[in-house]
C-alpha cells in the first residue's frame, strides 16, 4: 500500500532517495516512533523501512533504541543528536512555542500551546517547564542532554538579569526573574531576550537576511517590535530597549498607551487597535481571525492589515534612516498575510527613505515564518554555550548557571 | 456585543430541568455562533454536563426551547442530535480499546462500497481528518490500547468530525492530560474553530478555557451567572462569577448577586 510514495515516480535510486527523506521527515514530525509505526505512518513496507532505518543508522542520521509496544519488543527510531540539545521558547501574547534542536540547527521536536489573554507568569512558566520535560521525554532524552534554554518575551528584556526592563508592558511579569526561576527549576542555563531580537537573530543566521551584515527585523504581531543587527551582531542597546518601535510616538493626540505615553505605534497598529477598527462591522474578532479572513479575501480585514503595513512602514523608514540596514525583514503574525502587509509597508518605506542608488534597501518577508522567534531563542542558547564539544558529558552535572 | 444581528447556530432559551427537589437547571440561556468557542464553566453540580447532555440528545429539558439556525428543534435522542449536526465528546470518551483508530472513528457509521466495509476509503478519511487537526497519531491502524491518553482524546475529537457536524460539544477534554497532550487538544480546539464550527467547551481549567474560548458562560447552582468576553475579562472576574464572590461593578459585565433568574446581557 504505497499511499504517499507514489507521488515521486522515476528511477530506482530517486525512489529510494524519496523514501529515505520520507522516513526522515516522518521521524522528525513525530519525534520518535517504532519501526512498525514508521511503516504505517509512511505507507512503506516493513522491510523497506527496516532497510532504510539501517542505512540511516549507519550514516548517523538516526538513533535506535529498544523499547516495548503492546508488550512486544520494538525498535524506537529517533533523529540522532549531535552533541547536545538546545531549547528555544517563545512566550507570545496568545501562544507559547517550543522548539528543540541540536548544534546543526536542526529542529527535532516542536510544540505550540495556546495561552490565555494576559496569561499569568507563574502558570505560564510552569507550563513551559513541563512542556520542555515532556518533549524531551518524547524524544527519549532528559534535561542532561540540554546545553541551555533560550526564552523570548514580548517585552524589552535586560539580558544581564533576565528580567523585563520596562514597567507595564507585560503586567505581572515585570518583577520576575524569568531567567533565574527557569534555570533553578530546570537546572540548566537559561538566556532571556526580547522576541523581536530573537527573530532578528534567527533571520540573520538561518533566514532571509543570512548573508547581510546590517539588517532590521520587524515583528508585526499583537504589538510591533524590531530587532537590529549591526555588523552581524544583535544590537540590544544599554537596557535592552533598542528597536522597541511599538512605543515610538506616531500621533501626539492619540490614545494613551499601556506604557503610559501617548499615541505610540502600538495604539494604532496593535491587535487591540486592529480589532477595534473592525468591531462595528464584524463584531468580536481575534487577531488570528483578522489574518485568516484577510488571506481569504475579506476586504475589510485586508484593508486593516494594509493600512497597518503603511503605518509600520512609515516608522520603519525613520529607523532605517538612523541605522541604514541592507535589508528589512518582516515577520510576526501579520506577515502571514504576505504582500497584503508587505506591499504598503515597502511603499511607505521607499517613499520616505533617502534614495540610495548604490545599494537600495530591500524589504522582504521573513523566511522562517512564525517559528523565527522560537528558533532565535534556540540559537541564542546554542551561541551562548561555549562548552568544548568533548567536555559536554563531564559538564552535564554542573549546577545551572545564569550567565 | 455587536453580533446580535447574526442568528446563533445554537440557542437554548429558558432551559429548566429538575430531578425531584434538585434544580439542575433553572431558566438557563445559552447561545453559540458558528466559528465560536463558548466555554461552559462552573462548580461541580452547577449544571454544565446536564446542559451538554441536552444539546447532545441524552436528556430532555422539562421546559425551554432549543433552536438550531433559529428553528426550534427537539433533540429526543443522540441520533437526532447527530442528524442536526451536533457531535459530542463525553468525559469517558466512549472509545473501544481493542479496535484501531479508523474503526473507532467510524464505529457504527462504517463506510461501505456495495455490501462490504470499505476499509481503504475509511483509512483515507481517517488520515485526512487527523491531519486537518494537526494530530500526531502515527498510524490509523494503531489499536486504541497502544495510544496515550492525549492521543485518545485526539481520536475522540476526530471522531466528532466524521459526518461533518456544525456543533461540537467537548466535556472536560483536558482533564488529567499532561501539558504536551493539553497543548495538542487545545490546538485541536483552535482548528475546530478555524473550520467554522461552533464549539461548546466544558472545563474546570481556567487557563485552558481562557486560552481557546471566545466567551465564557458561567453557571452557578443551575443558573446563568455571567457571560464574559475572554478578550476583556480578567481571571478574577471569571472566578468571582463561578464562586459568587462580589466583584467591583463593571458596566455590562456585572449583575447583582443572588440573582436567581438573571439572564446576562449577551
Amino acid at each position: 500500500m504505497s499511499r504517499r510514495a507514489g507521488a515521486t515516480a522515476g528511477s530506482q535510486s530517486s525512489l529510494r532517495l524519496a523514501n529515505r527523506s520520507l522516513v526522515v521527515d516522518t521521524v522528525k514530525q513525530y519525534g520518535g516512533l517504532t519501526q512498525v509505526e514508521l511503516a504505517a505512518a509512511t505507507g512503506l513496507s516493513a522491510a523497506t523501512v527496516s532497510t532504510i532505518v539501517r542505512e540511516l543508522l549507519a550514516a548517523g542520521v538516526v538513533d535506535i533504541a529498544t523499547t516495548t509496544r503492546s508488550g512486544r519488543r520494538a525498535q524506537m527510531v529517533t533523529l540522532a543528536r549531535r552533541v547536545g540539545l538546545a531549547v528555544g521558547v517563545q512566550v507570545g501574547h496568545r501562544h507559547l512555542r517550543i522548539v528543540l534542536g541540536d548544534f546543526t540547527h536542526e529542529v527535532i521536536a516542536e510544540q505550540s500551546l495556546p495561552l490565555p489573554h494576559e496569561h499569568r507568569v507563574d502558570t505560564t512558566l510552569d507550563r513551559v517547564a513541563l512542556l520542555v520535560i515532556d518533549l524531551l521525554e518524547q524524544m527519549g532524552s532528559t534535561l542532561e542532554d540540554v546545553v541551555g534554554l533560550g526564552i523570548g518575551l514580548p517585552a524589552p528584556v535586560d539580558t544581564a538579569t533576565g528580567t523585563i526592563s520596562v514597567q507595564d508592558i507585560m503586567r505581572g511579569w515585570e518583577d520576575v526573574h524569568v531567567g533565574r526561576i527557569m534555570s533553578e527549576r530546570l537546572g540548566r542555563p537559561v538566556y532571556v531576550d526580547n522576541d523581536a531580537n530573537l527573530g532578528a537573530l534567527a533571520e540573520s543566521t538561518l533566514g532571509a537576511s543570512a548573508d547581510r551584515v546590517d539588517s532590521v527585523f520587524v515583528r508585526a504581531s499583537y504589538g510591533t517590535g524590531a530587532g537590529i543587527v549591526l555588523n552581524r551582531s544583535l544590537h540590544r542597546g544599554f537596557a535592552g530597549t533598542a528597536g522597541e518601535i511599538g512605543h515610538l510616538q506616531l500621533d501626539p493626540q492619540g490614545a494613551i498607551c499601556r506604557c503610559g505615553s501617548r499615541g505610540c505605534l502600538d495604539t494604532v497598529v496593535g491587535a487591540t487597535a486592529l480589532i477595534d477598527a473592525l468591531r462595528s462591522a464584524y463584531g468580536s474578532l481575534t487577531l488570528r481571525d483578522v489574518i485568516s479572513r484577510a488571506n481569504d479575501g475579506d476586504r475589510g480585514c485586508a484593508q486593516v492589515i494594509s493600512d497597518a503595513g503603511a503605518t509600520i512602514g512609515a516608522v520603519i523608514a525613520s529607523l532605517a534612516v538612523a541605522v541604514n540596514p541592507q535589508c528589512v525583514v518582516v515577520g510576526g503574525e501579520l506577515a502571514e498575510t504576505g504582500e497584503l502587509l508587505l506591499a504598503p509597508l515597502r511603499e511607505a518605506v521607499n517613499r520616505r527613505l533617502l534614495p540610495n542608488r548604490v545599494a537600495p534597501m530591500e524589504v522582504v518577508l521573513g523566511a522562517l515564518g512564525t517559528r523565527a522567534e522560537a528558533l532565535g531563542a534556540m540559537l541564542l542558547a546554542l551561541q551562548s554555550t561555549d562548552v568544548p564539544l568533548d567536555e559536554l558529558d563531564r559538564d552535564a552535572s554542573a549546577p545551572g548557571v545564569l550567565r | 456585543m455587536s453580533d446580535e444581528a447574526r442568528v446563533p447556530l445554537l440557542a437554548m432559551r429558558g432551559i429548566t430541568m429538575r430531578f425531584g427537589a434538585v434544580e439542575a437547571l433553572v431558566d438557563v440561556d445559552l447561545e453559540v455562533h458558528a466559528h465560536e468557542v463558548v466555554a461552559l464553566v462552573g462548580d461541580n453540580g452547577a449544571g454544565k454536563s446536564t446542559l451538554a447532555k441536552m444539546i447532545s440528545g441524552v436528556l430532555q429539558p422539562d421546559a425551554g426551547i432549543i433552536e438550531i439556525d433559529g428553528e426550534p428543534v427537539t433533540v429526543p435522542t443522540p441520533q437526532a442530535a447527530a442528524a442536526l449536526g451536533v457531535a459530542t465528546v463525553f468525559q469517558d470518551l466512549a472509545l473501544c480499546e481493542n479496535l484501531d483508530v479508523t474503526s473507532n472513528l467510524f464505529l457504527g457509521r462504517e463506510l461501505r462500497s456495495r455490501w462490504v466495509r470499505d476499509d481503504g476509503q475509511m483509512e483515507e478519511v481517517a488520515r485526512r481528518i487527523l491531519r486537518s487537526l494537526s494530530s500526531r497519531i502515527p498510524s490509523v491502524r494503531s489499536p486504541l490500547s497502544t495510544l496515550s491518553k492525549g492521543q485518545r482524546q485526539s481520536v475522540a475529537i476526530a471522531r466528532t468530525l466524521i459526518g461533518s457536524p456544525r456543533i461540537v460539544v467537548l466535556d472536560e477534554p483536558t482533564a488529567a492530560l499532561s501539558v504536551v497532550q493539553t497543548a495538542e487538544v487545545l490546538t485541536h480546539i483552535e482548528q475546530l474553530r478555524n473550520l467554522g464550527l461552533a464549539v461548546v467547551l466544558i472545563s474546570h481549567n481556567m487557563t485552558d478555557v481562557r486560552a481557546v474560548a471566545d466567551r465564557i458562560e458561567v453557571l452557578r447552582h443551575g443558573r446563568n451567572n455571567g457571560s464574559l468576553d475572554v478578550a476583556t475579562s480578567s481571571y478574577e472576574e471569571v472566578i468571582a462569577a463561578i464562586t459568587g464572590a462580589p466583584t467591583e461593578p463593571r458596566p455590562a459585565q456585572h449583575a447583582p448577586l443572588r440573582s436567581s433568574t438573571t439572564a446576562w446581557p449577551a
